[in-house]
């Protein structure tokens, strides 16, 4: 059996889980591997959900806000914009590959951008393979 | 309640916190169910789950539906569920009904939870295995948080009872007197001066044909007077803070520079307003005046001053002179009120006119088109029309002050600084050494440049002020003056020394300097230079050394000048008149020795020069040639290298730069003895006359204000704002006037001025070149004619605050600019024009009185309209945008009323005429003749194949139900433009924190069942900001918002979000990181406790200081992060 990829996607309430819906009703159709956990903004999103995630099985997260400027709380993606690279850092010193872990905008208009994205990590997640937390990424 | 009764297979599992949690999977119809198994979702959570604390799971057709709702409500109270979790929509659709639903049957609505396996599974996927497989981790998700999941309260905070109206089109009025004549205030902010929106620019409506005016107006009337609406136009809303309830809105009211409460709409000022400019109310097809009053009947029917900030021209200004304004008038022919003009500033139209280095020209927006304006030439125009009509002798100014002023000096800096003082009304005396007054304006500049006659009438005018001028007076002592009573002096003194060359022989008689050579010719004393002279220098001087050398007979005159033309500094005009006249110039060349025989002069020995780096004035450095001296014979050296301030000539106590000029303080100018300025070449070294008038003029300010004991640096240097945009749309390209010069032959006769000077004709012309970059030139010819005295140009913006509970955004849209299409022509066919345009120009108020007309006059024979201009058009907007069909339906009925005789073409791709009587109205339409062709039109030309076609527009269009091309000759094509987002959509979004949808427009709260609400609670969107509408549609959701607006108020509460942060004192540390992260200013900290506070009422719940908290002190409710671990496990489960 081909590997499914299993991605936490963490997306705020106002840009991107309104986005997500809208891809919805737009009928857009993309990867299933997505499995979304709503906050109220990506401001929210501590590096522990996302380390979280990948120690339960998650092969890949994704989080993502609405774009510089249009934060429904005026800059709490701003505040998300800091720690991911902090976060990412940190992994990769782990061994994580930086591909596993991605931070997004994504406006409530934008269901085309969400249903890329999704593809587009599904991709690459898949490329890289299961991600095995115990022996310490790809070699792993 | 009934007690619960448990099916046996359902036994609470003490893992789950010994939760009892029901599982309600929808099926949405076949929305859900088509694409995921509910069944087997149903028996999953129902198997897999129950160790996991669900006693329950259940599928249903409709959840939403209010059997299904009784479902969820009967297992609560019959099974004494604790959790509830509906797999069904998004929760932005579902999760209040079911939290509804819940706390109807005694459960905390917090404690129901949606897994959305509709919008974000079954639609978006196809494998029904894999949408199932998701279906079951979205709600496994789920049913782990809502275990975490802990009941809360929300909170009541009263309500505001004012409301914000943004916008004053149609919807923002309608929404506006809803809420008013209910009884309660209403803030009504519109942009325009004048509330009507688009609305007010339309003829007539569709399909009844009402004339839009006369139903519009009588609301406008009572929006600009009921007692319960604050309306303020002009006016933009910049900042929004706050929460449903308790909003707070900064208003910025833009300066209108007209008092509202004065001006009676008389509209004089607009009469004699030298700048026009197109009417944005009129589309272009009329002008308007700087200060206008948009339309007839515009409420607040108060006068508007249309102003950008300043022209570059009178930034470029070192005295700040306005051009713009005295260059607006002379456009209107209105010569002397030019004049009054350029003394509002200063006092030397006439010389400055004719001896400026003129750096507005070189900022002129002008020379974007085609030529800088001649700005100079027609300051002197004004001067000079004076003195030739003659002028009226000038009545003294009334001193009211009593503190006597010195000016030392009277060179245009000391005569500037005395001008304004006395306009200030001090008494003011001028010292000068000299027999005449003027300084280098008299005796340094020659006669052919500046005549004596034109420099003696101005310094008349300020005599006539009442200045008081002593000349062969010097004044040395500075505290002699003080002793005779001076309160405060004025250093004016110019650097009057000539600076030597420094090299061997130029004491030999033979060598003079410029500054003595000037000052002899400009006072009538003969100097014999023999026939050959040579100048050395680049500057102003030594240009009108030459000149005036060669009008006193040398026949070969050269400048000897150490770097390129390009460094020159004279003016590059007065360079070219020298060579004209013959004047030969030695470019990169320097003098090392003059050369005598017999103690007399008759030669300079030069040596070439080259350039090497820029130096500190930025020109590149000059370095002398190794062998290259060469040897000039002449009769006679002028040397104008330079001038320095004389030292002797002034009070020893002073203090010097290191250059050797006087030391002032850059801002005040005031010298290291208190009550003593200096400006001028003095301060600055030889430098422009405007700059020695400006720096006269900066000290006449300082002298004011200290001699009224005010700080003497509060609000200096005067910050302008520059106009930032001039829009050059339609600007056609046209030279500059030239400047009439006295023919060769004649100059060396006499003294004659080389430069005539413009006739009225050529001033006018040229003045009506200028781009009047900032709109209103500020020329005060209104102010004059305003008998209410309302206007006032130094007005300032002013922002107020207004505290309201509910927000209603009703900003409107823009036209689409059909210019981007090229093949339809628009702004290169004078007859094609946008749908607004038609509305003007069939208006019986419009610009030609309701009468249809072409550009030439004539009336159309035919009229061509074209449907979905710039809409349903993948190249510029996908949408459609509604109304056109039937406002084109509406136009062609107008034409055929007007023009019987005319043939009219709708152009259209499908008639969409849905609603009340609109169906009807397009059956009248065919009845009334309109031809009706199915296509989209390709492009119009005016390139005739036939000799029907000769003069026509001729329209190319595929007539799709004919299936065949044709070509339509018509007159005048009008194109339906769409409809579309206004160009600060995306700021107006930000500002009020609404969402836009991939059209720009604004996003509602839910597109069916919530139209006007938005993601932000009390803020409301209404009209065609949210989508193109017609105008029932308009107000109805005006009077939706208006309802919605007012059914908070009359709850008298509102509730919010319980989701807010929450700080665990116990655990706070006190280090503040959180204070300053919360983007509402919701955190305090508690200076006695040491720890900070969460505001419940003022937090949004965003959990930016959750997440950022070191102590893990922050709890944020309903987000907390065992909940958002938990579903995060569960989803991956």
């Amino acid at each position: 059996m081909s590997f499914e990829p299993k991605i936490v996607g963490i997306l705020c309430n106002w840009c991107s889980y309104a986005g997500a819906d809208l891809a919805g009703i737009s009928r857009k159709k993309f990867a299933p591997n997505v499995r979304v956990v709503r906050v109220m903004c990506s401001g929210r999103v501590e590096p522990a959900f996302v380390l979280k995630a990948l120690q339960s099985g998650a092969d890949g997260v994704l989080v993502l806000g609405c774009h510089p400027g249009d934060c429904h709380y005026a800059e709490g993606n701003y505040k998300a914009a800091r720690r991911m690279p902090l976060l990412k850092k940190m992994l990769a010193q782990m061994g994580v590959e930086d591909e596993r872990v991605r931070l997004e905008w994504v406006s409530a208009s934008e269901g085309d951008r969400f249903a890329s994205i999704v593809n587009e990590m599904t991709e690459k997640i898949r490329q890289l393979g299961p991600f095995n937390h115990n022996g310490g990424g790809a070699n792993g | 309640m009934t007690s619960p009764t448990m099916p046996p297979e359902a036994e609470a599992n003490p893992g789950a916190g010994g939760e009892r949690v029901g599982v309600y999977v929808c099926h949405c119809g076949t929305n859900i169910a088509g694409t995921v198994d509910v069944a087997a979702v149903r028996d999953w959570a129902a198997g897999r789950l129950k160790d996991r604390g669900v006693v329950i799971a259940r599928d249903y057709r409709f959840m939403c539906s209010s059997l299904g709702q009784e479902l969820i409500e009967k297992d609560i109270q019959e099974l004494g569920l604790t959790r509830v979790v509906v797999a069904a929509c998004s929760p932005h659709l579902h999760e209040n009904t079911f939290r509804t639903a819940c706390a109807r049957a005694g459960l905390n609505p917090y404690l129901c939870e949606l897994a959305s396996i509709r919008e974000q599974v079954s639609w978006v996927h196809t494998d029904k295995e894999a949408a199932t497989a998701k279906a079951k981790a979205v709600l496994s998700g789920a049913v782990e948080r809502v275990i975490q999941n802990e009941p809360l309260e929300p909170l009541h905070v009263p309500i505001n009872e004012a409301t914000l109206v943004v916008g004053g089109g149609i919807a923002g009025i309608q929404a506006a007197l809803e809420i008013a004549d209910a009884g309660f205030p209403v803030y009504l902010v519109e942009r325009e001066p004048s509330v009507g929106g688009h609305m007010a620019q339309f003829d007539k409506t569709f399909p009844t044909l009402d004339c839009a005016a006369c139903i519009l107006t009588p609301k406008m009337t009572t929006v600009g007077q009921h007692p319960h609406i604050k309306l303020m136009s002009y006016s933009q809303v910049e900042e929004v803070s706050g929460y449903v309830g308790n909003f707070r809105a900064k208003i910025r009211r833009n300066a209108r520079y007209v008092d509202e409460t004065k001006c009676t709409g008389c509209r004089e000022c607009a009469k004699v307003c030298p700048i026009e400019l197109d009417s944005e109310f009129e589309e272009g097809l009329a002008g308007r005046k700087a200060i206008y009053i948009p339309f007839p009947q515009a409420v607040p029917n108060k006068a508007t001053v249309d102003k950008k900030g300043y022209p570059p021209c009178r930034v470029a200004c070192p005295a700040g002179v306005n051009a713009q304004g005295y260059v607006a008038l002379i456009s209107q022919g209105k010569f002397k009120e030019a004049l009054e003009v350029v003394r509002r500033t200063m006092p030397f139209a006439g010389a400055v006119g004719r001896v400026c280095n003129h750096p507005c020209e070189v900022d002129c927006e002008r020379a974007t088109v085609d030529e800088s304006m001649s700005i100079r030439s027609l300051k002197r125009f004004v001067a000079d029309y004076e003195l030739k009509i003659g002028r009226e002798k000038v009545k003294p100014v009334e001193l009211t002050k009593t503190d006597r002023v010195a000016v030392v000096g009277s060179g245009p800096a000391g005569l500037a600084c005395a001008y304004d003082l006395v306009r200030k009304g001090y008494p003011v005396t001028v010292f000068e050494a000299a027999p005449m007054a003027g300084g280098l304006l008299r005796y340094g500049i020659p006669e052919y440049r500046l005549p004596k006659k034109v420099l003696d009438s101005e310094i008349s005018y300020i005599k006539e002020l009442g200045v008081d001028i002593k000349t062969s007076t010097p004044a040395k002592d500075i505290g002699q003056l003080f002793d005779k009573g001076y309160r405060a002096i004025f250093l004016g003194t110019g650097a009057g020394l000539s600076q030597k060359m420094g090299i061997p022989g130029e004491e030999i008689p033979g060598v003079i300097y410029a500054l003595d050579f000037l000052k002899y010719a400009n006072s009538g004393v003969k100097v014999n230079l023999g026939s050959r002279v040579a100048v050395v220098g680049g500057g102003n001087a030594a240009i009108d050394a030459a000149r005036v050398a060669w009008r006193l007979g040398a026949k070969e005159v050269t400048i000897i000048y150490r770097r390129s033309r390009a460094e020159m500094p004279a003016v590059a005009e007065e360079v070219e008149e020298a060579e004209h006249e013959g004047v030969k110039m030695h470019f990169l060349a320097a003098p090392v020795r003059v050369i005598a025989r017999d103690g007399r002069l008759i030669g300079v020995e030069c040596i070439r020069m080259e350039l090497g780096e820029p130096d500190a004035s930025g020109r590149r450095r000059p370095t002398p040639v190794k062998g290259s001296e060469f040897v000039v014979d002449v009769d006679s050296l002028v040397i104008a290298v330079g001038q320095s301030v004389d030292k002797a000539g002034l009070a020893k106590e002073l203090t010097y730069t290191g250059w050797g000029t006087l030391a002032v303080d850059p801002v005040t100018l005031e010298t290291n003895i208190s009550g003593v300025f200096a400006g001028g070449d003095a301060v600055a070294g030889p430098a422009d006359v405007i700059a020695a008038i400006a720096a006269g003029k900066e000290a006449a300010e300082s002298i004011d204000r200290y001699l009224s004991g005010t700080d003497l640096r509060q609000g200096r240097p005067e910050q302008v704002t520059r106009v930032k945009e001039v829009s050059k749309a339609g600007v056609k390209s046209k030279a500059r006037a030239t400047m009439p010069v006295m023919d060769l032959s004649r100059r060396t006769a006499f003294f004659a001025e080389v430069e005539l000077g413009y006739d009225e004709k050529t001033a006018i012309e040229e003045a009506k070149r200028c781009l009047s970059c900032a709109v209103c030139s500020e020329c005060l010819e209104c102010v004059k004619v305003c008998e209410a005295g309302a206007i006032d140009h130094d007005m300032k913006d002013e922002v107020v605050e207004v505290d309201v509970g509910s927000i209603i955004v009703a900003t409107g849209f823009q036209q689409f600019d059909p210019s981007a299409i090229y093949q339809y022509g628009y702004g290169r066919y004078p007859n094609v024009m946008t749908g607004l345009q038609f509305e003007r120009a069939s208006n019986a108020s419009g610009p030609t009185g309701g009468e249809l007309l072409l550009a030439d006059g004539r009336k159309p024979e035919g009229v061509a309209i074209f449907h979905c201009v710039g809409s349903r058009d993948e190249n510029y907007h996908k949408y459609c945008s509604r109304v056109c069909c039937m406002y084109s339906l509406k136009y062609s009925h107008l034409l055929r009323e007007k023009l019987p005789d005319a043939q009219v073409y709708q152009l259209y791709i499908d008639m969409r005429c849905a609603g009340s009587g609109y169906e009807e109205f397009y059956e009248r339409l065919q009845e009334e003749g309109v031809n009706f062709v199915r296509g989209r039109a390709g492009e119009i030309t005016d390139i005739a194949e036939s000799p029907d076609e000769e003069g026509k527009l001729i329209v190319l269009v595929e007539d799709t139900l004919i299936r065949r091309k044709r070509r339509l000759p018509v007159d005048m094509v009008i194109l339906s433009c769409a409809l579309e987002p206004a160009a600060d959509a995306g700021q107006v979004a930000r500002t009020f924190s609404i969402s836009r949808k991939a059209d720009g427009f604004f996003l509602e709260k839910h597109p069916k069942l919530d139209p006007v609400a938005t993601m932000t609670d009390g803020v409301f969107v209404v009209g065609c900001c949210q989508s193109p509408k017609d105008i029932p549609d308009t107000v109805a959701q005006a009077s939706a918002a208006a309802a919605r607006a007012l059914a908070m108020i009359s709850k008298g509460k509102v509730e919010i979000e319980a989701a807010t942060s929450l700080i665990n004192e116990e655990l706070c540390s006190g280090c503040r990181v959180c204070n300053a992260l919360c983007p509402f200013s919701a955190i305090i900290f508690d200076e006695e406790k040491k720890v900070s506070r969460v505001n419940e009422a003022v937090c949004k719940g965003c959990g930016v200081c959750v997440a950022a908290c070191p102590s893990g002190a922050i709890t944020g409710r309903h987000f907390t992060a065992e909940q958002i671990m938990a579903e995060i496990e569960g989803v991956l489960a």
